[in-house]
């Protein structure tokens, strides 16, 4: 057990050092609590709401009581029987994770009984446990490894060992990214609770009883989830464990930096383990708001397409019209030649989904030096009405962690399932403990969670804001005291974007207007890459085509790979920039290549999609000769004369606040307004919409491979052909 | 002051010495040219000593303290590094949360390269592996400024509403949190 | 929350036991003393080191690393940076330290790094 001191344990919860949960509460009224019980750990007392566990109870004074099946975020089993302690006046110890506390309860956690039962515990998972220790990936990160030194006996009595041995499993196969050897299973079932409750892919379970219970699916099926990674976390022993980090490294050696994922529009936080300049793993970080303890599946093993397809050197096209490693000199020479020769409305910029916010605003400043405005995005938001002058329009405004609060959720036009997992997964938290529904206008998608089918009509939001429908999911968003409309932002490339926006504005704004609660949002949009909200605050406009079709003689491309860029939609005499950091179709059409850093190799600011900004840290060093982008445009800027005012990160991220506060504002996001002014700006473009809704990502192959990094990684490619397989199998 | 210290050092050292010993003229007498090893003086003495001339003095100086001329950390590493303030997250593969409750300072990163001989990581950074403990961020604050490093502080968000578990509601008849599979 | 930076503190200041010096004056001609010190002993230092600089070189070297500290405000700082002047002034008197020691003071070997931002840039120094 793991004790602090109370002192200790208060100073936990100081205002100053924790990130205040006012961000979280909205202004309900807070239901009366109910009166608190009093009970007492180890001889200290603490207040507990009823119906607390001692589990929980003990956490609040500060003791650890050590556990092997319970888990804060999935539902309580009691099968490991690891967290017995002694309560007083009970004739057996008592399990401290399913028993609700009662008045005046004694617990102790460190008596005789509690020990023995501890010890006891230990060795009965001991006796069956193979000796895979020095093979085993989770050695050095085992909690059966911890709690025996801490809480096991020092030696066996298991004789058995010399006649019929120790029990072995089959392994099961659940896929190209999990690893399991199901004999160092410990049935603690995180992994089936997992699976049932928060993926919501119902396949794991046990079969059997006694010694030969097993974990599995038990059939031979992939473990089809998008979140499926999460249990080689949440397994305490190496029974489901990483397969492509198998063997790779103890974790000791590993160095652990907290960072940003960028890969999913959420910016999830994370851990990157390195060792000597590679990524050996990207593991979750909590964030309460965010990503709870959860990652994708895109974000965990994508990484190491990081080490493939990379540019390493400046390149240029030489006269045979193939791309030669030059030097940095020639290289932003050349660039720096073609830049000044361009007239300034000729000149396009155009961003990728992996940019950071210092990169941005460094090559807008530098465009506008130039004289050009024509900086844009690759993925289109109507700029007309409101557009995105207010941010309001193109953000997620009940943020992510007060989804799982709503009672009314209408997805429109967006499967949040491969889109944004981690917010599915808090809709799902939603559905499940605060008996939510959900309703979706688009395809119909698997979202694991059952859903009222509207329709993938248009003209169903028209219906909806204007209060004409007869639907019954009408009368539920009216009904509801927090209802959320998620618009996907894909919807709004069609002519029809416009007019789908501003009746989801309309249809947000009357449902907001009645609720009691005045300060939840109701309107969301759900943007598809990292970079869109920053570039979006910074000033970028949206969308190319327009930019495309005037025919830009010099292309900057920063990162921009999603093929909306392409040689057959420009002029035949334009020189093609590329700044990035994956060989991808990007670099394929470029002219001049410079080879930027990834997300885990700069120190960057990424906007997430609720509007908050985060930054990444430096893992590892870009590999080669390749720079920090900002580095690469003020460099630029700096041989065209036109030289950048600054030197520093500190000074542009200076630059940065200039331009929007909340940019550097780390960890917060700034509520969100002007919803009433956005929607009176939009009203006159509710014309009438008769497309279909469709969704770019609507099966689990897509997911996978959906920007530079995922799509050079291998480990990616086996989970799509994996996926494809399984659709040919009969379970 | 030297004064002091030779009045203490002789009273002391005339107690402690045994009386068989034999150079305890040399020791005795006042020339400290003529000792041949140093006087042995113990630090409670001295430590008296010096608060008795010195209680009452004190100086001012200015509150922000900056003692990076004199930590011997060379110009480059304390105007260009940046401190990261932060806790510790907690390992997502255990569910032990012991060693996450202090502060730490860390420095950015630099390059770190394979060495070729032994395959072990090489850098050309002295602060690569500076990681200083602290019990709260106020006191790393200080110490960073101290030692006139730019810092920021990194506040985990990682507070959470305990909502009390209730093992009945697997069960339950109504409700989704009814257990599909066990 | 995310604070940034050296925070300026105008005019504040504390009182704390002095490690030498009481007062400003007495830091000074410490800092002075440590100074002739070791002017006067470098024709020593030219002499028995054979270093190939002249005594004016040397002399321009003490001023240099004196005016490297003048902006120091804090006496102990003062203090503690004159206790180390004199530290190292006893390794050259007793000749602890040899020529190598002194000519590392022209720091000749060390390669100067760029600082503007363009030399930076290409040679890829942060």
């Amino acid at each position: 057990m793991l004790r602090q001191p109370l002192s200790r344990a208060l100073a936990l919860s100081s205002p100053a050092r924790v990130a205040p949960l006012a961000a979280r509460r909205y202004a309900d009224a807070v239901p009366a609590q109910p009166e608190k019980v009093e009970v007492f750990i180890d001889d200290q007392p603490v207040h507990v709401l009823p119906g607390t566990t001692v589990l929980q109870a003990a956490a609040q004074v500060g003791v650890e009581i050590p556990r092997f099946c319970y888990h804060e975020r999935l539902a309580v089993a009691g099968n490991c029987r690891m967290c017995l302690v002694e309560v007083e006046k009970s004739p057996k110890p008592v399990a401290a994770c399913a028993m609700p506390v009662m008045k005046g309860m004694r617990v102790k956690t460190n008596s005789d009984l509690t020990r023995k039962a501890r010890e006891g515990v230990m060795e009965f998972l001991l006796v069956n446990h193979p000796l895979d220790c020095p093979i085993c990936d989770q050695g050095g990160e085992c909690d059966l490894q911890d709690q025996s030194m801490a809480f096991g006996s020092d030696r066996s009595r298991f004789t058995d060992i010399h006649f019929s041995g120790k029990r072995a499993v089959e392994d099961k196969d659940v896929g190209p990214l999990i690893k399991t050897i199901m004999t160092r299973c410990i049935h603690c079932t995180r992994c089936i609770r997992f699976a049932s409750e928060v993926a919501g892919v119902d396949d794991f379970g046990t079969t059997g009883r006694g010694t030969e219970m097993q974990v599995g699916t038990y059939v031979e099926k992939m473990f089809l989830s998008e979140l499926s990674g999460n249990i080689i976390d949440l397994c305490p022993v190496g029974a489901l464990t990483s397969k492509p980090y198998s063997f790779a490294a103890r974790p000791w050696e590993t160095r652990r930096i907290d960072s940003v994922d960028v890969l999913d529009p959420l910016g999830s936080n994370i851990v990157v383990a390195t060792r000597t300049n590679e990524v050996l793993r990207i593991l979750p970080r909590t964030n309460e708001e965010i990503n709870e303890e959860w990652l994708s599946d895109k974000s965990r093993f994508a990484c190491d397409g990081l080490k493939r397809q990379r540019l390493v050197t400046p390149m240029l096209k030489d006269s045979r019209g193939n791309l030669a490693p030059v030097e940095w000199e020639d290289a932003v020479v050349a660039a720096a030649r073609a830049l000044r020769d361009c007239p300034p409305d000729k000149l396009l910029a155009v961003a990728g989904g992996l940019a950071d916010a210092e990169a941005l605003v460094a090559l807008k400043d530098l465009l506008n030096r130039l004289g050009s405005e024509h900086v844009c995005t690759e993925h289109y938001f109507p700029t007309q009405g409101a557009g995105t002058d207010l941010r309001s329009s193109y953000l997620l405004n009940t943020k992510i962690a007060n989804v799982e609060d709503a009672d009314f959720v209408l997805l429109i036009g967006t499967n949040t399932r491969f889109e944004a997992p981690l917010l599915n997964a808090r809709i799902r938290k939603a559905f499940i403990h605060k008996e939510t529904d959900v309703a979706l206008v688009g395809p119909k998608v698997d979202l694991t969670y059952e859903y009222t089918h509207v329709g993938d009509s248009a003209s169903i939001v028209k219906d909806f804001a204007s209060g004409t429908s007869s639907h019954e999911v009408m009368k539920r968003l009216q009904q509801a005291k927090r209802p959320v409309v998620i618009l996907g932002a894909d919807q709004l490339k069609s002519e029809e974007g416009p007019a789908l926006l501003a009746y989801t504005q309309e249809l947000a704004h009357k449902l907001q207007e009645n609720l009691q609660d005045k300060e939840w949002k109701v309107l969301n949009v759900l943007q598809r890459t990292a970079s869109q909200v920053a570039a979006l605050d910074i000033g970028y406009q949206p969308g190319v085509g327009q930019a495309l079709a005037a025919g830009p003689k010099v292309v900057y491309l920063l990162g921009a790979d999603s093929g909306v860029v392409t040689r057959e939609s420009l002029p035949e005499d334009v020189t093609i920039i590329y700044q990035g950091h994956h060989g991808d179709v990007g670099a394929s059409i470029a002219d001049i290549v410079l080879p930027g850093a990834a997300y885990t190799e700069k120190r960057a600011t990424y906007v997430n999609a609720e509007g908050r900004a985060q930054q990444t840290l430096v893992a590892v060093s870009p590999p080669g000769k390749a720079r920090e982008d900002w580095k690469i445009i003020r460099a630029l800027s700096e041989v065209l004369g036109a030289g950048l005012p600054y030197d520093t990160l500190d000074e542009v991220r200076d630059r940065l606040s200039q331009v929007s506060p909340a940019l550097v504002a780390y960890g917060d996001v700034q509520p969100n307004n002007y919803f009433a002014q956005a929607r009176a700006l939009a009203q006159s473009l509710q014309k009438p919409v008769s497309g279909k809704l469709d969704v770019q990502l609507k099966q689990l192959e897509d997911f996978f491979m959906t920007d530079a990094i995922s799509r050079a990684s291998p480990t990616m490619a086996k989970c799509v052909q994996a996926v494809l397989k399984q659709k040919n199998s009969p379970y | 002051m030297l004064q002091a210290i030779r009045s203490v050092a002789r009273s002391s050292l005339s107690r402690s010495l045994p009386s068989l010993s034999s150079c305890s003229s040399r020791f005795a007498s006042g020339d400290p040219s003529s000792r041949k090893e140093a006087p042995i003086i113990d630090n409670e003495t001295l430590l008296a000593v010096h608060e008795g001339s010195t209680s009452a003095n004190t100086i001012a100086v200015p509150a922000k303290v900056d003692i990076s001329p004199i930590t011997g950390v060379p110009e480059e590493h304390v105007k260009t590094r940046r401190v990261r303030i932060y806790q510790p997250p907690k390992n997502a593969m255990q569910s032990g949360t012991h060693n996450i409750h202090h502060w730490e300072m860390e420095f950015d990163t630099r390059q770190r390269w394979e060495n070729p001989l032994m395959g072990w990581t090489s850098t050309g950074d002295p602060l690569s592996n500076m990681k200083i403990e602290f019990s709260s961020p106020e006191e790393a604050i200080e110490h960073c400024e101290k030692n006139g490093w730019i810092w920021y502080l990194d506040v985990p968000k990682t507070q959470k509403n305990e909502k009390p578990k209730n093992y009945g509601a697997n069960f339950h008849w109504n409700r989704r949190t009814r257990v599909s599979t066990k | 929350m995310a604070g940034t930076g050296r925070e300026t503190v105008r005019a504040a200041i504390r009182q704390v036991r002095p490690i030498m010096s009481t007062d400003f004056w007495e830091a000074r001609r410490r800092a002075l003393g440590l100074y002739k010190a070791f002017y006067r002993y470098i024709p020593y230092i030219v002499k028995y080191f054979d270093i190939p600089k002249t005594e004016n070189d040397c002399r321009w070297k003490i001023r240099e690393y004196f005016y490297k500290n003048a902006c120091v405000t804090d006496i102990r700082v003062i203090d503690l940076l004159v206790l180390k002047g004199y530290m190292e002034l006893k390794e050259i008197t007793h000749s602890w330290s040899q020529k190598g020691h002194i000519m590392a003071y022209w720091q000749p070997t060390v390669e100067r790094k760029p600082c503007d931002f363009i030399c930076k840039f290409l040679t890829g120094v942060d």
